[in-house]
């Protein structure tokens, strides 16, 4: 051309240049001209005009620069092998790494990304316990029971569909769950039962079902162990504690999932994580239902440290097994103390008769 | 005798050259950096180093001298993963609440319904493939694929069933099956793909690692010897029966081609193992002195409780992570890339010559399912 040729910049290119015109894929060697635009010349064929600006740089192998324009076919490339050739090139195209990712752009993403797990933070310590406590309430009662029937199903599989239902020895447990519903002022129709089990523990399932672990009552001395420990589940039931317990971990193990995608591969640290901002939630939660269960004993004239008793024999003493802020539970000796504290002398009547708790200390004894 | 060489035809022309051009330093440092930018923001660096490192493996994949280019971009991972989510979101949902509904009628009734997960995964992995392949260009025109996610999960599903119930033994043709609908839906411009590679070819070449399998999972230093054999005998398999239109692929990689490579990844594993242990000693041992921790009694409980050891396992564990996850991208990544590249020969390449480009590009959604899902497949 003769604007590239008086400009004297006009240049035949040594080396071969592969031109794909981003139509087909023939392999079309051409000679270059870098004159007002980037002129691709090929013999034979009418010869392409790229606008130096249009230019940018794409993915290449070392030794080599690869082009493409942003007003040519989208995968049109040329390939220049020859180093001089390349530098003239680079030297004429002011916008050639304006799609590659430089350290801003990297900085960007890392900036945006503190942000996402800030706002995720944020809303496991915030939005999603005041989500809980605000949407517990709104469940109805059916679906709650519903919930219930399906957990205890599993939890009897579990534990191999073993009920203990010695006849005197369900009466006396009713009597002794009639008693304490009566009197938090929970409706009275719903079935609990003993599960056989050598786990010493005790839960209440939403909808109302209580089961507890034989192994809870084997260790239990008196029936205002037992009463008590009924009584705290039953808080958490009054409190709707197993919905707002669902949504809030729920939400939690699926928003900090999401977060660190496949990062660790072993989970440990969405665990770590997820214990990290739960158990606080969830040592409130039981503050609460202890709250409940040492006024319920006390309304029922009961004294409130038998309740703490127990646990302690079950537990031992906590204070030396590992870091606090990790427990979902206050520590057992912390709450035998706050029991203690509130403990008075017995002023109603006795929750069992005498024949009544040895008829529920034997509720699995025989075969039903 | 002296004269033989010249009666003897012409020699058909030489398969097409496959190198790989790539700096395996560059590489790890990629690989590194990338890591590290990933524990920074909490894992959604992923999107990007994926991105680096598959335009790493592409833009140095040279076929017939000319290199292949990939030109997806974090961005359009990140924007798939969350459209994944959106719609995964309400799943979930949904499916916790048939779960309710299920246990309501019979314990554990719900574990049919994992099926269905199961067969979204699959439909993941085909929309995952289709994005990765619109998104392979070499010589300015794209690989492209058509054909149903829905289509391919019910395959994938149906195929697994049947492994699942021989034991494994139709693998093979299970593989072959669902490697002849990938492969008859992709296409490189206007040439059409296709798989010719058989079960039995397959089950031939690797029956005796189903049989030594059992042993290796008793006998389980033996069972990456079974794996890295089993991985060799797929690859050389698979690759051997593409082809794209008469453009054919062919695959020498012996059967022990992959092994070193496995050996060094769990050598790195018991390294990372043991220096975790050998630090956490020593952090153990620095703070229990300062704290005078060994001079009374009940200090060594104390000590389990002190927030700075804590702390100090925490960096150590993230140190692990990231030198496993650079040690996986490397070994099992690039190394296996380049091993199985070098065994490559490509026949009769005139035949994409001069093809005429088509297909549009696929959006990013099925890496974001596969992504929320955690399923990986090719």
């Amino acid at each position: 051309m003769d604007s590239s040729a008086q400009e004297g910049t006009a240049r035949e290119s040594p080396g071969p240049v592969v031109f794909f015109d981003g139509r087909s894929s023939r392999r079309r060697i051409v000679s270059l001209v870098l004159g007002n635009a980037l002129e691709i010349r090929e013999d034979g064929a009418a010869s392409v005009l790229w606008p130096y600006d249009d230019i940018r740089q794409a993915d290449s192998p070392p030794g080599m620069l690869r082009v493409n324009c942003l007003s040519a076919p989208s995968l049109a490339r040329l390939d220049i092998r020859d180093p001089a050739l390349a530098a003239a090139l680079v030297a004429r195209c002011a916008h050639l790494h304006e799609n590659q990712l430089d350290g801003r752009a990297t900085l960007k993403i890392v900036g945006w990304s503190l942000a996402a797990v800030a706002s995720i933070v944020l809303l496991v310590i915030f939005a999603i316990p005041f989500a809980a406590d605000r949407l517990a309430p709104m469940v109805p009662r059916a679906v709650e029971r519903r919930l219930g029937d399906a957990a205890a199903a599993q939890i009897k599989t579990v534990f191999g569909g073993k009920s203990c239902n010695a006849a005197a020895g369900q009466k006396a447990f009713d009597k002794l769950v009639g008693t304490l519903r009566e009197a938090a002022g929970l409706d009275v129709d719903v079935v609990s039962s003993v599960v056989a089990t050598p786990v010493p523990n005790a839960i209440a399932l939403p909808g109302g079902q209580m089961l507890l672990f034989s192994g809870l009552l084997d260790k239990a001395e008196n029936p205002d162990e037992v009463a008590g420990v009924l009584a705290h589940e039953l808080g958490h039931q009054k409190h709707r504690d197993n919905l707002r317990n669902l949504i809030h971990n729920g939400s939690t193990s699926f928003l900090i999932g999401l977060l660190f995608g496949d990062v660790t591969g072993s989970g440990a640290a969405i665990f770590a994580a997820r214990t990290l901002m739960t158990s606080s939630y969830s040592r409130d939660v039981e503050q609460n239902a202890d709250t409940f269960a040492m006024d319920l004993m006390q309304q029922l004239g009961r004294p409130t440290r038998p309740m703490g008793e127990l646990m302690f024999r079950v537990t031992g003493k906590q204070g030396n097994d590992g870091l606090s802020i990790l427990a979902s539970h206050p520590l057992t000796e912390d709450r035998l103390k706050r029991m203690s504290e509130a403990d008075r002398p017995p002023s109603g009547p006795p929750l069992l008769t005498p024949q009544e708790w040895t008829a529920l200390k034997a509720i699995c004894a025989s075969k039903g | 005798m002296r004269l033989e060489p010249l009666r003897a035809p012409a020699p058909p022309p030489l398969p097409a050259l496959v190198t790989f051009s790539g700096d395996r330093k560059k590489f790890i440092h990629l690989v590194a950096r990338g890591s590290a930018l990933e524990l920074v923001t909490a894992g959604f660096y992923r999107f990007w180093l994926a991105t680096d490192v598959r335009r790493h493996l592409w833009s140095n994949t040279v076929i017939d001298g000319d290199a292949a280019e990939y030109t997806g971009r974090g961005m359009e991972l990140l924007i798939g993963f969350l459209f994944a989510l959106a719609i995964l979101v309400p799943i979930y949902l949904a499916y916790f609440l048939v779960t309710i509904e299920a246990e309501r009628l019979k314990g554990f009734a719900s574990v049919p319904l994992i099926l269905a997960f199961y067969g979204f995964g699959q439909f993941a992995i085909y929309r995952a493939r289709r994005y990765r392949l619109t998104r392979t260009v070499w010589r300015g025109v794209r690989f492209w694929m058509d054909g149903s996610g829905w289509a391919y999960a019910w395959r994938a599903m149906l195929w697994g069933l049947l492994a699942l119930v021989t034991l494994g033994l139709a693998l093979p043709w299970r593989e072959a099956a669902l490697e002849r609908y990938k492969m008859s839906h992709s296409y490189y411009g206007d040439l059409p793909g296709g798989f010719d590679g058989h079960g039995l070819e397959f089950f031939k070449s690797a029956w005796h690692l189903w049989v030594a399998a059992p042993f290796a999972m008793v006998l389980f230093p033996l069972f990456p010897f079974v794996y890295a054999r089993f991985k060799a005998a797929e690859w050389r398999w698979w690759l051997s029966g593409i082809h794209f239109g008469d453009v054919r692929l062919e695959s020498d990689l012996p059967e022990n081609g992959l092994q070193n490579v496995y050996w060094k990844m769990i050598g790195w594993y018991f390294l990372a193992g043991i220096v975790l242990s050998v630090y956490i000693g020593i952090c153990t041992a620095v703070v229990g002195s300062i704290n005078g921790a060994f001079s009374h009694a009940g200090g060594a409980v104390a000590l389990s409780k002190s927030l700075p050891l804590l702390v100090l396992t925490v960096i150590g564990y993230l140190a692990l992570v990231l030198s496993i996850n650079v040690a996986i991208r490397v070994y099992l990544v690039h190394d296996v890339w380049v091993r199985v590249l070098k065994s490559v020969r490509v026949e009769s390449i005139a035949a994409a010559a001069d093809v005429a480009a088509k297909g549009d590009l696929a959006s990013a959604l099925g890496e974001g399912f596969a992504d929320g899902l955690d399923v990986a497949g090719f």
